[in-house]
């Protein structure tokens, strides 16, 4: 591992996104199984089984952010899929034909070839978990019929009473064992559970890597900006059963912590507002919404993605397991939801929180009134709401999201006084 | 007017005005009435408590306003019409109010009751295939059932429920008979009547509507068959509402032969199976159910449902009725469209938004589109 | 024989005299649609033109969102078989129309004897039709007619790309205070509309030759961006506006031969 001393947390998240992205392709050539898999599945089961896995969100965000989106929403809305579909699946559905239209022909499609995000193989299996949004299991079901391959379903049901029930946990668990045989049959092998106990135990020193790094965005003023939360998302995302997580987020870690002990911040010392962004992040106007912000001396540096991916479980035991992946907070109730963001604000010592209203996805916009109005009446932070969305570039509003950040600001200074 | 002039009559009466059909079948049984917002649930276990299970579907003609203060413009028209009535005391009435959450805008709603009733909120699971989910199920029911029985202060037991199986399942049965025979008599159930046959089930007493859909479809059998010169369609969706709509159908002589829709034939489509335990014979119910955007379809049998239907009703086409901003259904009509292109089928898919007041657009595509065989 | 089609759009009013179903005696425009003095209007133009009056036509037939208001139709009959009909008569090798108007986006897939085997139409948003393009030359203070000649002198096309015409308008605002040239944003505003027009237009298949009618095809600038899009040769139809009416009067030919 020498080429990786030195290495900034920067630099090894680049260069670890880079290599599974490079070890998938590879794999699949040499006739490697591949799995698409949502963003907060249990990545454990097909980890142990020498599975390369795919995360179809963070490729549309990556293509999004670099924006390549467009091109791909096109076509998809070319195929019948109505521009009122979350944008990450318009943007995999898209990009699936594409690959299957390149496998057939042995042509690259234009629109491959051109596309800004990194090359992707098509999966052999795919796995969702509905702990997101439900819209996941309509489009993984699609990607299953049009490729014709083993779908592998973890259905955490929506948690409409906090806390998670028992029966829940149980019917989770359950599951979990019918993925592993979906698994064994697929790979014609029994599953490993020695190594079922090991791939656990990275998983948990990743996520224990994870909270460390981005804990550090209580520090008052943060040497963390959320931004760089969005971006180091991506390994957590796609590397939490690998060492390559826990390396990356103990670099960040270390790097935070010395820059806080010398008293720097983010903005080097420009830290004026503190805030929260609840909600996905409009990827296409990353640099636009950082900027935005950064001109009014707001650091982000509350948000719900720390804690999505804050999996923790006594290993061996399937049933937590279940319970870690359940409660993710917008598959919880209203109450839940509210104790969640009340406690990113309170945490980090946030000031002024931002909502995106996400036309890309009804689960995370169509509570926000009320959540805002609640979380308001309990911490009394105040709070604006943007139109946007994650990946679809015509569905925001610079203009509109600049008066709203900037009236969010003139408040937190009437406050501060 | 002949018995099924009257019938047809009534049936529509129903379906215009549910708040005075409501009040009359309270009047007649003295039962407190629980509301049951879309798509799917246990209407048996209401049914067992003594009360009378009313289906809200949202109202047609409603004009939105209070309800963009708490829901965005990306909500289907149905969920916007409910949260406009929740506003302005519709369902204040109601003992209770029961919501699934197969969706992510019904997960929401369960969560944002602004009516005064309790809100009842259960979750179906997902992963249908498995055993497990069926036992999940059942605990689910199980707080629906105690929910209840706090709301309407009554005890729910295993024997009541199996009853309400049985009144439920001859009701399904019924229509589903009532529909394969109302099929060859397009002239007689056009497309507004038998919708408003379909909705009137949600505001009647399940018996009472099994009595006089038997009856009419006696009445129809005993009729002669007439050729019909127009054309024959299969709807599927959610739903085909406002009845504008189906008045343009029937203005251009398009007979619906069969239906796919959420509100219509998808809640009759099942029977609950027989068994011993009664919830877990619910439980079964929605492990059997098919052929909807809203229930896993690992391998969308959707699609050859919709196209076998075509060649058993004799269909010319389907027509889409795609609920604006339903995403279920949003995601698989290119696939059902692709399919139904390979086949040939001639399809048609049309925007259905419940609050429509100009039909303009949809008059012109239908007319095309009949113009176009 | 004399027959006649009229077409009561949204935003305008076409009326067209045919003689013997080959000859057009008249074609008139009014840029007043539905419920306005337009259709009379336009009725009066075209038989001031022919030197006509209603009493000669053997049959009328109407079309456009303002067909069951004209009392004199002996027949109605939607826009997009008439556009198909009229295309073909003025086109008969176009097998993809692109039609937009003011309010509607359609594309229309025609079989060889011209008959419609497919369509599309835009969803209810303004986004892709002439009422967007209204509402932008609005803001751009460049009147409608003008907008293709800007766009002949665009350097580059900037995006407009929200799909809420609010929206737009303030990225077009925005466009306009970074003194962005006009030129190149109305360039922009074309090729958004193109974009929405060829998402419908893609999902006909795209066969040759691909023909635009209706309003917006008489502004070059939207034509050419579409041309782009498409990477295609896009045949823009004589008189594009009154195809419909054509279509009308077409239909109404064959209604009078069948009649005899």
């Amino acid at each position: 591992m020498s080429e990786l001393e030195g290495m900034t947390a920067k630099q090894k998240l680049a260069y670890y996104q880079e290599k599974m992205y490079q070890d998938a392709l590879d794999g699949k050539a040499k006739g490697e199984l591949v799995c698409w898999s949502s963003s907060i599945a249990p990545c454990e089961f097909c980890e142990v089984m020498g599975i390369h896995m795919i995360y179809p969100e963070n490729h549309a965000a990556a293509v999004g952010a670099k924006h390549g989106a467009l091109a791909m929403i096109e076509l998809a809305e070319r195929r019948g899929y109505s521009l009122d579909i979350c944008s990450y699946a318009r943007i995999n559905l898209a990009y699936m034909d594409l690959l299957v239209e390149e496998a057939k022909t042995g042509v690259t499609p234009k629109e491959l070839e051109e596309c800004p995000g990194p090359r992707i193989p098509l999966p052999d299996v795919i796995i969702t978990c509905n702990n997101i949004c439900n819209t996941l299991l309509k489009w993984y079901e699609n990607l299953a019929v049009e490729l014709n391959i083993p779908y592998i379903i973890i259905d955490v049901p929506y948690v409409h009473h906090w806390p998670i029930p028992e029966y829940t946990k149980e019917y989770i668990a359950d599951q979990f064992e019918y993925a592993i045989k979906q698994l064994e049959d697929l790979c014609g092998k029994p599953f490993d559970r020695q190594k079922f106990i090991e791939v656990q135990e990275q998983c948990q020193r990743s996520v224990n890597a994870w909270d460390r790094a981005m804990g550090m965005a209580c520090t008052v003023p943060s040497p963390l900006n959320g931004f760089d939360m969005f971006n180091f998302m991506a390994l957590i995302v796609c590397a939490r059963a690998k060492y390559a997580a826990e390396d990356t987020f103990n670099t960040l870690a270390d790097e935070l912590e010395a820059k806080a002990a010398r008293g720097e911040d983010a903005f080097k010392g420009g830290e004026k507002f503190r805030i929260a962004w609840e909600g996905i992040a409009c990827w296409p106007y990353l640099s636009h919404t950082y900027k935005s912000l950064k001109s009014l001396g707001c650091n982000m540096v509350g948000s719900t993605y720390p804690g999505a991916w804050s999996i923790h479980y006594t290993v061996g035991n399937m049933k937590e397991m279940g319970a870690g992946y359940c409660k993710m907070y917008s598959n919880t109730c209203l109450d839940h939801k509210v104790d969640v963001i009340s406690d990113v604000l309170t945490s980090t010592s946030s000031t002024g929180i931002t909502y995106h209203l996400n036309r890309s996805c009804k689960l995370m916009s169509f509570l926000n009134v009320e959540t805002a109005e609640i979380v308001k009446e309990r911490t009394g932070v105040p709070y604006v709401s943007f139109d946007g969305d994650q990946t679809d570039p015509r569905n925001f509003s610079p203009a509109q999201f600049d008066t709203r950040v900037q009236a969010l600001a003139e408040i937190m200074e009437q406050n501060k006084k | 007017m002949s018995k099924v002039e009257t019938i047809l009559a009534n049936m529509k009466a129903v379906a215009a005005n549910p708040k005075q059909a409501i009040a009359d079948a309270q009047a007649k049984t003295g039962k407190a009435a629980v509301g049951v917002l879309p798509v799917y649930a246990p209407e048996e276990i209401v049914y067992a408590a003594g009360a009378l299970p009313v289906g809200c579907w949202g109202k047609a003609t409603k004009n939105i306003s209070k309800a963009r203060t708490y829901l965005p413009a990306f909500a289907c028209s149905i969920m916007q019409s409910i949260m406009e009535m929740e506003l302005e005391g519709v369902y204040d009435d109601l003992k209770a109010v029961l919501v699934s959450s197969p969706c992510d805008t019904l997960k929401c709603m369960g969560q944002k009751w602004k009516g005064k009733c309790p809100v009842i909120q259960f979750v179906h699971p997902q992963n249908r295939n498995l055993e497990s989910a069926n036992v999940f199920l059942v605990e689910e029911y199980k707080l629906v059932r105690k929910a209840l029985e706090e709301a309407l202060g009554v005890t729910i037991t295993d024997e009541a429920i199996n009853k309400a199986i049985d009144v439920y399942n001859e009701n399904r049965q019924a229509v589903r008979k009532f529909l394969e025979v109302a099929a060859d008599y397009p002239q007689v159930i056009d497309p507004v009547a038998r919708h408003a046959i379909m909705k009137a089930r949600f505001f009647m007493d399940k018996a009472d509507h099994t009595a006089a859909i038997k009856e009419l479809t006696a009445e129809l059998e005993a009729m002669p068959k007439e050729a019909w010169k127009g054309k024959k369609v299969i709807l599927t969706g959610i739903t085909a509402e406002p009845d504008e709509f189906l008045e343009i159908l029937k203005e251009f002589d398009i007979a619906v032969v069969a239906d796919d829709l959420a509100q219509e034939s998808r809640q009759v489509r099942v029977d609950v199976p027989e068994g011993d335990e009664p919830l877990m014979r619910l439980a079964k119910q929605w492990q059997n159910m098919y052929g909807c955007s809203l229930a896993t379809d690992r391998d969308k049998d959707r699609i050859p449902m919709i196209c076998d239907m075509v060649e058993k009703y004799g269909a010319d086409a389907v027509i889409y009725c795609q609920m604006k901003f339903c995403d279920p259904e949003e995601f698989d009509y290119p696939l059902l469209y692709s399919k139904m292109e390979e086949k040939e089928i001639r399809n048609l898919m049309i925007e259905i938004d419940q609050q429509a007041s100009s039909f303009e657009q949809i008059r012109t595509r239908i007319q095309s589109f009949v113009e176009m065989f | 024989m004399y027959t006649m089609g009229i077409d009561i759009g949204s935003a305008s009013s076409k009326v067209v005299i045919l003689k013997d179903g080959n000859d057009i005696v008249a074609g008139e425009v009014i840029q007043f649609g539905t419920g306005s003095s337009g259709p009379q209007r336009a009725l009066e133009a075209a038989f001031e033109k022919s030197g006509l009056s209603f009493a000669d036509m053997t049959k009328v037939v109407a079309t456009g969102y303002g067909r069951f208001s004209v009392e004199q139709a002996d027949k109605q009959i939607s826009e997009i078989s008439c556009h198909a009909k009229g295309i073909h008569f003025m086109v008969p090798t176009a097998r993809t129309i692109i039609d937009i108007g003011g309010q509607d986006a359609k594309a229309i897939k025609l079989d060889k004897r011209g008959t419609v085997s497919q369509f599309f139409m835009n969803d209810k948003c303004a986004a892709g039709t002439g009422r967007f393009l209204e509402v932008m030359s609005r803001v751009l203070e460049v009147p409608l007619d003008q907008m293709a000649e800007y766009d002949s002198r665009a350097t580059e096309v900037v995006s407009v790309s929200s799909t809420c015409t609010v929206f737009a308008e303030s990225e077009v605002i925005s466009h306009l205070s970074n003194e962005i040239p006009k030129e190149n944003i109305i360039a922009g505003v074309h090729a958004s509309v193109a974009s929405k027009a060829c998402g419908l237009a893609y999902r006909t298949g795209l066969e040759e030759d691909i023909v635009m009618s209706g309003g917006v095809a008489q502004n070059a600038g939207v034509v050419r961006a579409i041309s782009r899009e498409l990477q295609k040769n896009v045949i823009v139809a004589p008189n594009p506006q009154i195809i419909g009416a054509l279509g009308a009067a077409l239909f109404a030919y064959d209604e009078a031969m069948k009649a005899q």
